[in-house]
């Protein structure tokens, strides 16, 4: 692995930790709060950060698990490197259903097996999020893979790995 | 510097088979940066000579590939090679494929009788009447009675020896110092006969023009085959193995007496453990592997280049255990043996596998190859483009480029049967350690371990893991353009020389 690619792969990960645990709920609080109902006090603590803390823990697992994959492959040839290709789809695909069913457990289905109320007074065992907000949600758990799974995997992905990524030719392919 | 092999008899050719391989692994430097330019030249009166057209093959197709390469590579092949072509003794004898023919004994009866009775005293009936269309069958005198005709002064002027006795001539009028090294055995038929006479011949025309700054000399191969079978009643005057140390002595004699009028340095070479070769009068149903012994007989140029520090006339060599040779006994190991270590596995790493991954990039758009290789971008444009070049890049589907692809393939896979056949070709109870024949063959697998292609202590002191095809690909792809002085097919071949050992 390239030293560049370590500093990239460094870097990804803390941009990673400072959206996952400050940047996007500044943005839920100030720029979407609209969407996400009348209780962002309940919303942003025992909904949003749980359920985005599980999405970025199994993003970091999946990364080193590439990372480390990567590193000690032997590919003979560029056919084996590709090969590789449909199991970062996979991943990615598994992270992106991964975390919208965070949201969906966090939101419904936690409440539901306690048989409480995350929103004292309103009549039902789940927090009442509004149409935009699970659109919101569904959108930025795939903005959240895309920061802490395809960032840095495209930069950090070592030896003849390094174009395997989609999107890495395109970005990085040039000499 | 100028150096001119000629290859005498069957043994000769598969020298220069060995000496074009070593010149390839750029094992003719003499010390400076220019490499030497190698002439070759055979002398076969056997036409069909599978050997012959072995050793033709190698040089036509690093001659070929050198032609595409051009000076597009830094490293690789360098050395320049011409190949003057073979040339039969019985050539200007006008169509005479016999001895009786050659010495026609009517006209010696009518003009000297003393000589008939004596060619009828020296040669027996069969020899006067075998035909030599495949060689000298064995015999040196044949061979000695039909060379010693040849007037080298009068082949100067015209035929197949005039480039290459004038490229000689104008060699050491530019104030060069051309070394002539001839290549043969002394136990069969062609060499035992061709080379001391050839040699002499040299000697007394170089004498004659004044040109005493040119060298000749000579790596002479002792018995190192024996036969497996014999020939048939049927098959006329043929080699036969119980004659070879009969043939040597009598020319080892012959050198000790008049060698210093032939050669300014020998080199004597054998084996007392022999390879086994099937029996063949020669021909096309020749078809004698290599053996080390051509490789250590071609390292005697080599070894001529060295600054004439070192006096004496004949040069011997051992090894250190009786039944192995382990790069340790090859002579100037540590040089020749990085050489020929990186020839393999470059050949290895070449026909096995950036060759096939060349031909799969024809399949796939440039992109998606290029997801699986990136160091593929590094010489080729990245667009994939067939017509155009960006940054200098060609494209990998050019068909200039798929030319000297094949023509490195040609040429590698000569290289590679080489090699494999002088590992293999040892001689019952005796062991080489110094290449794995397993490994030394095309196959379509995609190689990618290469620790184990070259034994002892020529083999790269890098951990198993770490020296593989795949390593030599991430570090190609590290390279800056400035490290990659030539694009294409061109500089990948030579920035894959480079990394090979």
């Amino acid at each position: 692995m390239r030293s560049t690619q370590y500093i990239w792969l460094g870097l990804t990960v803390l941009i990673g930790i400072l959206w996952v645990f400050i940047i996007q709920n500044w943005i839920f609080l100030n720029l979407f709060s609209a969407l996400l109902g009348q209780n962002l006090n309940v919303f942003l603590p025992q909904i949003s950060s749980p359920s985005f803390t599980i999405l970025w823990i199994s993003c970091t697992i999946a990364l080193l698990f590439w990372i480390f994959t990567t590193l000690n492959g032997k590919p003979r040839n560029a056919a084996e490197v590709k090969s590789m290709q449909p199991r970062w789809w996979i991943s990615t695909i598994l992270l992106v259903l991964l975390g919208w069913l965070s949201q969906l457990f966090f939101t419904v289905l936690i409440w539901q097996i306690q048989s409480a109320s995350p929103v004292e007074g309103s009549g039902v065992n789940y927090y009442p999020l509004p149409a935009g907000g699970w659109l919101l949600v569904m959108v930025f758990v795939v903005l959240n893979v895309l920061l802490l799974f395809w960032l840095p995997t495209l930069l950090a992905s070592p030896r003849t790995y390094r174009f395997v990524v989609p999107g890495a030719v395109r970005l990085l392919g040039g000499r | 510097m100028s150096l001119f092999a000629i290859g005498v008899g069957g043994s000769g050719a598969k020298c220069l088979e060995a000496l074009c391989h070593l010149h390839a692994c750029g094992l003719l430097q003499n010390g400076s940066d220019q490499p030497p330019r190698l002439g070759t030249f055979l002398v076969e009166p056997d036409q069909q000579s599978t050997l012959r057209a072995r050793a033709q093959t190698a040089m036509d197709r690093y001659d070929k590939m050198r032609s595409l390469l051009g000076n597009k590579a830094e490293h690789f092949a360098r050395g320049e090679l011409r190949n003057y072509g073979t040339w039969s003794p019985l050539s200007n004898a006008s169509g005479a494929i016999s001895l009786d023919q050659v010495f026609p004994k009517a006209v010696l009866r009518t003009q000297a009788s003393g000589l008939a009775a004596l060619f009828d005293c020296l040669f027996p009936p069969e020899e006067q009447s075998a035909e030599l269309d495949v060689g000298f069958r064995g015999r040196p005198p044949i061979g000695s009675a039909v060379m010693s005709r040849i007037s080298l002064a009068s082949e100067a002027q015209t035929g197949q020896w005039q480039q290459m006795l004038s490229d000689i001539q104008a060699a050491a009028g530019a104030g060069d110092t051309p070394i002539i090294h001839l290549f043969g055995s002394v136990f069969g038929g062609t060499g035992a006969s061709g080379v001391p006479t050839l040699g002499q011949m040299l000697k007394t025309w170089l004498a004659e023009l004044g040109l005493t700054r040119v060298r000749v000399n000579a790596s002479l191969l002792l018995p190192y085959f024996d036969f497996e079978g014999q020939g048939q009643e049927g098959t006329g005057v043929h080699a036969e193995a119980r004659n070879f140390q009969l043939n040597t002595d009598a020319a080892l004699q012959y050198l000790r007496s008049s060698g210093t009028s032939c050669f300014d340095h020998v080199y004597l070479i054998g084996s007392d453990i022999k390879a086994r070769y099937g029996f063949s009068i020669g021909g096309r149903s020749q078809s004698n592997a290599a053996h080390l012994v051509e490789l250590l007989a071609g390292l005697g140029l080599r070894h001529s280049l060295q600054p004439a520090s070192q006096p004496g006339y004949a040069y011997v060599l051992s090894r250190a255990t009786a039944n192995q040779i382990s790069w340790n006994d090859i002579p100037d190991h540590e040089i020749v043996g990085e050489g020929l270590s990186r020839g393999a596995r470059f050949a290895v790493a070449w026909l096995n596998n950036f060759s096939l991954e060349l031909d799969a990039a024809q399949k796939l758009s440039m992109g998606s190859f290029l997801s699986g290789a990136p160091w593929a971008r590094q010489f080729f444009q990245p667009s994939g483009k067939a017509t155009g070049t960006q940054g200098g890049r060609p494209s990998i589907r050019s068909t200039e480029e798929l030319n000297l692809k094949s023509a490195i393939d040609a040429y590698v896979e000569t290289l590679l049967q080489w090699l494999n056949q002088f590992s293999s070709n040892t001689g019952s109870g005796f062991n080489q350690e110094l290449f794995t024949q397993s490994l030394l063959q095309r196959n379509p697998n995609y190689d990618n371990a290469l620790d184990r292609v070259v034994k002892g202590s020529a083999r790269p002191t890098r951990e198993e893991r770490q020296d593989m095809v795949e390593d030599i690909k991430v570090q190609m792809d590290k390279l800056t353009p400035e490290d990659i002085p030539h694009n294409g097919v061109a500089g990948l071949a030579d920035t894959l020389w480079t990394l090979s050992f």
